[in-house]
Order: structure tokens, then C-alpha cells, then sequence
């Protein structure tokens, strides 16, 4: 069966923006009109692709000269987050009140997760726009495995949890004067005068006019996020995960694979990327050159083997040799585009 | 920047000059080899004698690893030759925020179970790296020393979330949302810290590779944007060997002409990254051992030797 959408997980630094536009072209090369969707690519990828930052306000169509068509897309937290709110705020004054709060200010730039979250949000949009045979979705560095893949629960939490509630009380008077009295009980009394001894009122003051501000957009995201979770888990999505070489990376790898099978998320083949080659390892000369080079083919083999052994024949394994330039040009786009041409072969 | 100067201002060696401070910030993309830097300048920086906590912010702790002690769980462990470590859940500082503000058991236990401080907590922006910085400010000036002794320099191993820069940046941010209470004075007072070159010293990793030195080239931009402050040192680690000459008539495998290759970009990363970053640079070759306190001890003695050029010191 054909996927019609493919997310490339793994560790920061293991290289999968490259991969997965390689599996792009891949995928265009079959005649599939393909979107890649990714974070942060090198600059070097982004001019041979021909992306430029207006990718990230729309999708941008790359001239690869495949069968079918390959658009770019870049990923941006803050776009993302301001046209969600243009759009679906009730009218332009309630628009301008959120995207001028300070606290909005922040939220978008770092409240946890955000950028995961955005990432899903338009994933959704052009899933449901379903101009595309297939999405690959890069994702983004994130040090906790699946950080952005339970993002859209998280904010869901987050605008669920007391902190809206009591944002939403109405603390000041007309006269902008925090108000006495409160019926939320001892806890809420607690956590009142919790943050009003350790955080002052004016970071409430921009916390209540925010969540005001942003309450009518609220059962919106609530939907979206629980449609999302349900596109991640359907028939047509699959999960490909990255792994650097070497033993050491190990470990990482199998975290993932157990976290995505816990998470209900299918996850297909996975991919050791940079792979020393073997030749390497016969080498000859006594040199520190020669003996770090033989060592490098011997680490990675080393990391090859206990993956294979550990994932006991339930993924495929696909191994990827370390280049001997990083691949940004569709020339060696298009060497990689072929090794990886198998990821599209049902799983 | 080289050779001393007659003007009565203190000369020496960069990595003395290094340890003058009370806090080296070591910063770099996923992967570099940030956290083998801290450990190899904590390992040297305490053999001159300077009281040295390597400071690991990662709920994954890997640090103990490369000094070959157990893992810290959050408390102090001694590593030996006057280096400690510690693994810092910046969750329990903020709890200890809360508990002397607070002070009364039920409440403090009200509020730290409740949800709200927990989504507070995990919102806020910048909250969790100004606990991370405020517990070094603590150790330094000598407060957060219950059982332990005086820390004359905290190495801290910053983690590798978002940009490196937003650690740094923290203070500031949050002293701009939180202007008032506990958490806002302690931001401005850590904004102030972080800028001054003189107590915090700022180390950037990286690799000669096209990525990371981006991020490296994009690092310094923002340290002046935002902090108007430059890094004390950047440390390019990993690099390929440099083959020997071919002799005539051999000719190379293929293996080997990969190496080759793969040290042509690490030359032409290194070039980029010195036109646009003149200040004090170390060099550290990829070597053939696996992680742990071997590769530390092989790597003290080459990043000494790197930062061996005498500088003048600060006034
Ligand atoms: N000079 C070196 N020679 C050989 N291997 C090295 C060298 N420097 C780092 N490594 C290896 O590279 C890997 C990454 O190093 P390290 O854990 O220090 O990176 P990091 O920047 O702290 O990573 P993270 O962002 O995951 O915390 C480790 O396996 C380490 O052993
Ligand atoms: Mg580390």
C-alpha cells in the first residue's frame, strides 16, 4: 500500500532534513506529486533546491525535472502560530489584542512544544487540502524522543489546566486593580498568592488578557489536536527513523523504536545514516591517520550489528555511507534519492 | 593577542585566563562534542588548582561517563583532583524557589502538587534556564555549599534544546515578562551575570561541518545582538586527520580518498568559520576512542597545548 504520509524521526544532528529530502525526490521520481515539509535545512539545501524564506509562508515548487511534481515547504512556529490566529480569531480587535500581548510575544517563541505543535497544525492543513500523493514531514531537534508528536496533547493540557481558569477569573477591577477576593478555594488561594509573591501581577495581567484574548480560538485547537493524533495513526501514515552510526547511538535508536511502538505509531523501516564504509577498515599504515580510520569502519560495524540484533528482523535496515561532502546538490540528492528509493515500497 | 604586554596587566596562558571566571558557559549544536570540551576543561582547569563543578543539565545524564564515576541522580559527586559533578533538574530549583518563599509545609506542598504550578513551570518562558543559572549564581557565591565545599568555577554543560544562544539569553527574557517578585529581581541580577565577560565565560563548540559552523557564525551574531558580548574561545573538535603524502606512483583506496575529501571540507569550514571569527580558536582531532574518560585524558593534553598562546588578562 501506498503512504501518503511519511515522518522522519530521530535525534538532532543525525541528518534527517537530508534524508528526507532525498526521499522526496525519491518519491517525485515515481511520479508521485510529493511535498516535503522540513525544519532548518542547511543553506547549501536550500539553494539547491531553490527554497527561499518565502517557503515559509507557502509551499514552493522545486525544479527537479521528476515525473511528478516536488514542492518545498519550510516550517516556521511564529508564521504558523499568527495565521492560525488571524484566521480564526473572531474579528480584527481580537486579533490585534493577541498578537500584541507580550505573553503571546513569548508563548510563541518558547513555550514547550510550540514549534511541535505548529509543525502538526499545518500538516493538518495540507492533509486535509490533499494536493499531495504524499507529505514527507521532517521533524524537528528535539531531545525527548517524540516531544513533538504529543505537543498538540500537551498545549491541550496546557489551555485545559487551572492556569487558563485562573487566568480567566477576572483579577482586576475596571480600574486595572487586582481584585480581592477569590472563589477558587484554598488551592486557588495558594496558587494565587503563589504567583503573586514569585511572579507579580503584571505577568498575570498579560497571562489573563492572553487567554481572554485566545479563548474563542480554543475548542479549535482542541478538535485540531485530536484530529491530528488520529491522522498520525492511520493506515496511510508511516514513521521512518534515522539513526547516527556507531554503537553509541544504539541505544538512542532503540529508545525511539520502543516510544513510537508505545505511542501506537507505526514505524517502518529505519535508517543508519553516515556509515563509515568498510574499506576503511583495511587500511593499511600504522599511522594515527590509518588507525583512526580502521577504528571508524569498526565502530560503525560494530553499531550496525547490535542494531540488527536488537531489532531482530521487525524493521528493515537501511544503511546509508557517510558521503564524502555533505549531499546539498541534486546530483548527490539524487545518489541518496536512490538508496533510499526502497522506503516507498509498502511495509 | 599574543605575547605579554609590560603595561601591568595580568599575562597568561588562555586557559588560565579561562579560569579566572566564576562560570564558562559550553555551548554548540547537538552532538558536537559539548559535553567532552566541559568535561576535558573541567579536568584541566581543576589540575591548576581551581576548585571545578561540571554543571550537566540533560534528564539523560552521560556526563559521569566521561569521568568515569557514577551517575549524580542531582546530588554533588567527586570526581577527584578537586572536579565534581553534578546532574541539575532544573525543576528542583524552582521547587526550592517555591519552598522559601513559601515556607509553610502544607502550602508549599499545595502548590508544588498542583497542576497549575506545573503548567506555570513548563509555560513560562525561560523560567527552566534561569533555574539552571541561578542554582550556578547560588554555588558560586558560595550559598548553595550545604555539605560540600566552595566552588571557585562552574563549568556548566548546556544542554542542546532550541538555539544555543537561549540559554544565554534567558535572563533577559524573562526579566522582560516578570519584572517584579523573586523570579524577576534574580533575572535581572542573572541578565547582569551573563553579560559580563569578566565573571561568565562563554565556550563554543563545533565541527567543521557545514551545519554547525552555520550555527556557530549565527551564535556570535546573536551573543553581540543580544548580550553584546563575543565567546572567549570557540572549539572546532572532531576534525579529520591530515593524510601523509602520497608516495609516487601508489595510488589511494577508495576508503581513503573519503577521508580525504571528508578533511577538504573540514578545511574550507574552518576557513569560513575564521573569516568571520578572529578571537582565540582550538583545534581538536577526531580520535579513534569510544566515550569515556580515555578520550578525555587523550584530548587534556591537545587542548592545553591549544590553549597555551599567552593572552592579556582582563583588568
Ligand atoms: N575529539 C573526539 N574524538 C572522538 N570522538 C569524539 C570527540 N569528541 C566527541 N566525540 C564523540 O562524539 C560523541 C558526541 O560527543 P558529546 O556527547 O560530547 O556531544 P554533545 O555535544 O555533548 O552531545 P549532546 O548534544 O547530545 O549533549 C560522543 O560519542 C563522543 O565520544
Ligand atoms: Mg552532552
Amino acid at each position: 500500500m501506498r503512504r501518503s504520509l511519511l515522518v522522519v524521526v530521530g535525534s538532532g544532528g543525525v541528518g534527517k532534513t537530508t534524508l528526507a529530502a532525498a526521499i522526496g525526490l525519491a518519491s517525485a521520481r515515481r511520479g508521485h506529486d510529493t511535498l516535503v515539509m522540513t525544519f532548518d535545512p542547511s543553506l547549501r539545501l536550500k539553494d539547491s533546491l531553490g527554497v527561499g524564506d518565502e517557503a515559509r509562508a507557502q509551499e514552493v515548487e522545486v525544479a527537479a525535472g521528476t515525473r511528478g511534481r516536488l514542492c518545498a515547504s519550510l516550517l516556521d512556529a511564529r508564521q504558523t502560530f499568527d495565521r492560525l490566529v488571524q484566521r480564526y480569531a473572531p474579528d480584527p480587535a481580537a486579533r490585534d489584542r493577541i498578537l500584541a500581548n507580550r505573553f503571546y510575544d513569548h508563548l510563541s517563541g518558547s513555550l514547550a512544544g510550540v514549534l511541535e505543535y505548529m509543525a502538526v497544525e499545518r500538516l493538518f492543513e495540507v492533509a486535509r487540502e490533499g494536493r499531495y500523493d504524499r507529505v514527507v514531514l521532517d521533524t524537528p531537534p528535539t531531545r525527548q524522543a517524540l516531544d513533538f508528536l504529543e505537543a498538540p496533547q500537551r498545549i491541550v493540557d496546557f489551555l485545559d489546566s487551572g492556569a487558563r481558569r485562573i487566568a480567566l477569573k477576572p483579577w482586576f477591577d475596571e480600574h486595572g486593580r487586582l481584585r480581592g477576593a477569590s472563589r477558587l478555594g484554598l488551592i486557588g488561594r495558594n496558587i494565587e498568592a503563589f504567583l503573586d509573591r514569585i511572579v507579580g501581577l503584571e505577568l498575570l495581567r498579560d497571562m489573563a488578557e492572553f487567554f481572554q484574548a485566545f479563548g474563542p480560538l480554543y475548542e479549535g485547537f482542541r478538535t485540531r489536536a485530536a484530529e491530528v493524533q488520529s491522522l498520525l495513526r492511520a493506515p496511510g501514515t508511516g514513521f521512518i527513523l534515522v539513526a547516527g552510526p556507531g554503537e553509541e547511538h544504539v541505544p538512542d535508536t532503540m529508545f525511539f523504536a520502543r516510544k513510537l511502538g508505545e505511542a501506537g505509531l507505526r514505524l517502518g523501516p529505519v535508517v543508519v545514516n553516515r556509515v563509515h564504509p568498510k574499506e576503511l577498515g583495511s587500511v593499511d599504515g600504522e599511522d594515527e591517520a590509518a588507525r583512526l580510520l580502521r577504528w571508524l569502519a569498526e565502530r560503525d560495524r560494530r553499531g550496525l550489528a547490535a542494531l540488527r540484533s536488537l531489532l531482530a528482523g521487525r524493521h528493515r535496515l537501511v544503511e546509508v555511507p557517510l558521503l564524502p561532502e555533505e549531499p546539498a546538490d541534486f546530483a548527490s540528492l539524487g545518489d541518496l534519492a536512490g538508496l533510499l528509493d526502497v522506503l516507498l515500497d509498502g511495509s | 593577542m599574543k605575547a605579554g604586554r609590560a603595561d601591568g596587566k595580568p599575562v597568561g596562558s588562555l586557559l588560565e585566563e579561562l579560569g579566572r571566571r566564576q562560570l564558562l558557559v559550553v555551548t554548540g549544536k547537538g552532538g558536537v562534542g559539548k559535553s567532552v570540551v566541559a568535561a576535558t576543561l573541567g579536568r584541566l582547569l581543576a589540575q591548576r588548582g581551581r576548585r571545578v563543578l561540571l554543571l550537566e543539565v540533560d534528564p539523560r545524564e552521560s556526563l559521569h561517563q566521561l569521568l568515569g564515576v557514577d551517575p549524580s541522580g542531582g546530588e554533588v559527586v567527586e570526581a577527584g583532583g578537586g572536579l565534581s559533578l553534578q546532574n541539575l533538574p532544573p525543576r528542583r530549583v524552582l521547587d526550592d524557589v517555591v519552598r522559601e518563599h513559601l515556607r509553610l509545609a502544607p502550602l508549599v506542598r499545595r502548590v508544588l502538587n498542583s497542576p497549575v504550578y506545573h503548567h506555570f513551570v513548563d509555560g513560562a518562558p525561560g523560567l527552566k534556564e534561569l533555574a539552571v543559572l541561578g542554582h550556578v549564581q547560588r554555588l558560586v557565591q558560595g550559598w548553595g555549599g550545604r555539605r560540600r565545599g566552595h566552588t571557585d568555577l562552574v563549568v556548566l554543560d548546556a544542554p542542546a534544546t532550541g538555539h544555543s544562544v537561549s540559554l544565554l539569553a534567558a535572563p533577559r527574557v524573562t526579566a522582560g515578562v516578570i519584572p517584579h517578585g523573586p523570579f524577576g529581581h534574580m533575572a535581572t541580577e542573572l541578565a547582569e551575570l551573563v553579560a559580563d565577560p569578566v565573571r561568565c565565560g562563554v565556550v563554543a563548540v563545533t565541527l567543521a561541518e557545514e551545519m554547525p559552523v552555520q550555527e556557530t557564525l549565527e551564535l556570535l551574531d546573536l551573543l553581540r545582538g543580544r548580550l553584546s558580548r563575543d565567546p572567549q574561545l570557540v572549539v572546532v573538535n572532531g576534525l579529520y586527520p591530515r593524510l601523509a603524502p602520497r608516495r609516487q606512483g601508489a595510488s589511494r583506496r577508495n576508503g581513503v580518498e573519503l577521508a580525504v575529501r571528508r578533511r577538504r571540507v573540514n578545511d574550507a569550514e574552518l576557513a569560513r568559520l575564521r573569516e568571520h571569527w578572529r578571537g582565540p580558536l582550538a583545534e581538536l582531532p577526531m580520535l579513534p576512542l569510544d566515550r569515556g574518560r580515555e578520550l578525555v585524558s587523550a584530548l587534556a593534553p591537545l587542548l592545553e597545548e591549544a590553549l597555551a598562546d599567552r593572552v592579556e588578562g582582563r583588568p
